[in-house]
């Protein structure tokens, strides 16, 4: 154990810099030519969640009884946004970085982590937004706030592992880069962003229970939507689907990684 | 640390499967349909049963015809591929000059990127501070710190890589074929900064085509062909080296 934390002391302070270095490249690369630069960044999930609004709950007539529709929507869009570009980055990043791979050694999960780390940035950002959409609604405050890092937490551990194992297949399968696009489609959809999941059939929901984004959704809306203390059951729900994706995510990386190279 | 060993390539070889390296493709799946193939294998060793030893301060060349895996046992020392069978063990810091300005950004400034490339070459931030006048300094490019390296001339960008790549001083140098880069006046300061090194006491790594820069260089040589070492011994090999070629 011991062995273990000197290890990741040692790693940390090898390739911190490395990860900043890489996390704010990738900040100037995308903000460079743009007039807005970082107001898009908030103006993005806006935009979204205006449009959707729109589409959702005039045409469909859609609606979430007792809460704010927006704030409900917005909130299942912040974080599944933050899932959708981070996992989609985090995807091509090891395949995108071959030139350096191939020249230098640097451990290559720092690719995906960087790029999960970067979109987390954009994700606090996304969060003022949000506070601001919560206010305007009169959906109002509470103390239960405080626990929302709670699920950012779980979130970034799941989009890690994701990110790890989607690297390491698009390695030897680059068509994971279509599939994946299919599958992130399906992803929204079976995740309740827009709808609500009372209005499906009791056998249809309890299966959707199992997807990781509802629960971290869920765990969200229970705090600012609800004003509640999410019950010991989803504190668990949480936890349980983000450290064992996390894991499974290390696990793949850790035995394919050396095979990376054949496969340039 | 025995016999002062800086670097121990220990019964090292390498393979590659030619046949996976195409990767899996659905076209050539339905083409093969109904064809009984033999699964033909395609093995190849790039590297055979490589027993090298290295000491402190040597200045070791690699000379072979293309394709003998001169390359592939570079990057087995660097870390950049793991052996199929053997070990390698390294007792020091590497710089590999394998391909300059790996790391480069087109999108972004001289400036940035030599934080950006310093902390791939593994530098700190503490490092890449106290050394970035003398960066600038060598690489000539002080009124251009602020342009984004897409607007750079090859040669520039070379002579940035150059000048973060040899700011430390490692103790292993990887030099894949002859760092030529800029106009005349830079390669000879490139050059004498790199015989500084060498006289220095780095141990260096160096892989050449050129029968003749390895001699004037090196004090041990390697010749390989086809993965397999041929003979290790001093500049006399390169002659030898030389006389295969011809005879080939």
């Amino acid at each position: 154990m011991k062995k273990v934390i000197n290890n990741l002391k040692y790693v940390y302070k090898k390739y911190s810099f490395l990860l900043e270095q890489l996390v704010s490249r990738d900040f100037k690369v995308k903000y460079k030519r743009s007039v807005l630069g970082i107001v898009w960044s908030l103006l993005y999930p806006v935009l979204m969640m205006t449009v959707m609004a729109i589409v959702f709950s005039n045409v469909f007539k859609f609606s979430t009884p007792g809460v704010s529709y927006l704030a409900y929507l917005l909130i299942g869009l912040t974080y599944f946004n933050y899932f959708s570009e981070a996992s989609n980055l985090a995807m091509s990043s090891v395949v995108g970085n071959f030139s350096l791979i191939n020249k230098v050694y640097i451990p290559k999960y720092i690719f995906p982590l960087s790029k999960c780390l970067f979109v987390g940035i954009n994700f606090l950002l996304t969060l003022i937004p949000l506070y601001v959409v919560i206010i305007a609604t009169g959906t109002g405050l509470c103390w239960q706030h405080i626990l929302l890092p709670y699920s950012f937490i779980c979130l970034f551990l799941f989009t890690v592992g994701m990110g790890f194992i989607l690297s390491t297949i698009s390695v030897f399968l680059r068509d994971m880069f279509y599939i994946y696009g299919i599958i992130i489609t399906v992803w929204t959809y079976l995740t309740p962003i827009m709808y609500d999941i009372k209005m499906l059939n009791p056998t249809f929901a309890f299966v959707l229970k199992f997807n990781p984004l509802y629960q971290f959704i869920n765990f969200a809306r229970t705090i600012i939507l609800y004003h509640n203390t999410p019950t010991l059951g989803q504190f668990a729900g949480c936890a349980v689907s983000a450290i064992i994706v996390f894991l499974l995510g290390i696990f793949i990386f850790k035995k394919k990684q050396d095979k990376f190279i054949y496969y340039v | 640390m025995e016999n002062n060993n800086m670097i121990e390539i220990k019964d090292v070889s390498m393979k590659f499967n030619l046949g996976i390296e195409k990767g899996f493709s659905l076209k050539q799946w339905f083409v093969d349909i109904g064809k009984h193939k033999k699964k033909v294998k395609n093995e190849f060793w790039a590297l055979k049963d490589v027993n090298i030893n290295i000491k402190k301060g040597e200045v070791v060349g690699f000379i072979g015809s293309n394709g003998a895996g001169k390359s592939t046992l570079l990057k087995v020392v660097a870390g950049v591929m793991k052996p199929t069978k053997g070990k390698v063990n390294v007792y020091g810091n590497i710089c590999p000059m394998i391909e300059l300005g790996a790391g480069f950004d087109s999108q972004l400034t001289a400036r940035e990127n030599i934080y950006l490339n310093g902390a791939v070459m593994g530098y700190s931030k503490g490092l890449i501070d106290s050394k970035f006048d003398e960066i600038v300094e060598f690489s000539e490019l002080k009124d251009f710190l602020d342009v984004p390296i897409q607007n750079f001339s090859s040669g520039m960008v070379a002579r940035l890589a150059f000048s973060i790549a040899t700011i430390v001083d490692p103790e292993i140098l990887i030099v894949d074929e002859i760092l030529s880069v800029g106009d005349l006046a830079f390669q000879t300061k490139s050059e004498n900064k790199m015989m500084s090194m060498i006289n220095g006491g780095t141990t260096v790594l160096y892989v050449s085509h050129s029968a003749n820069s390895i001699k004037k260089l090196c004090d041990k040589v390697v010749w390989i062909e086809h993965g397999v070492v041929q003979k290790i011994g001093g500049k006399e090999v390169c002659d030898e080296y030389k006389e295969f070629m011809l005879n080939k």
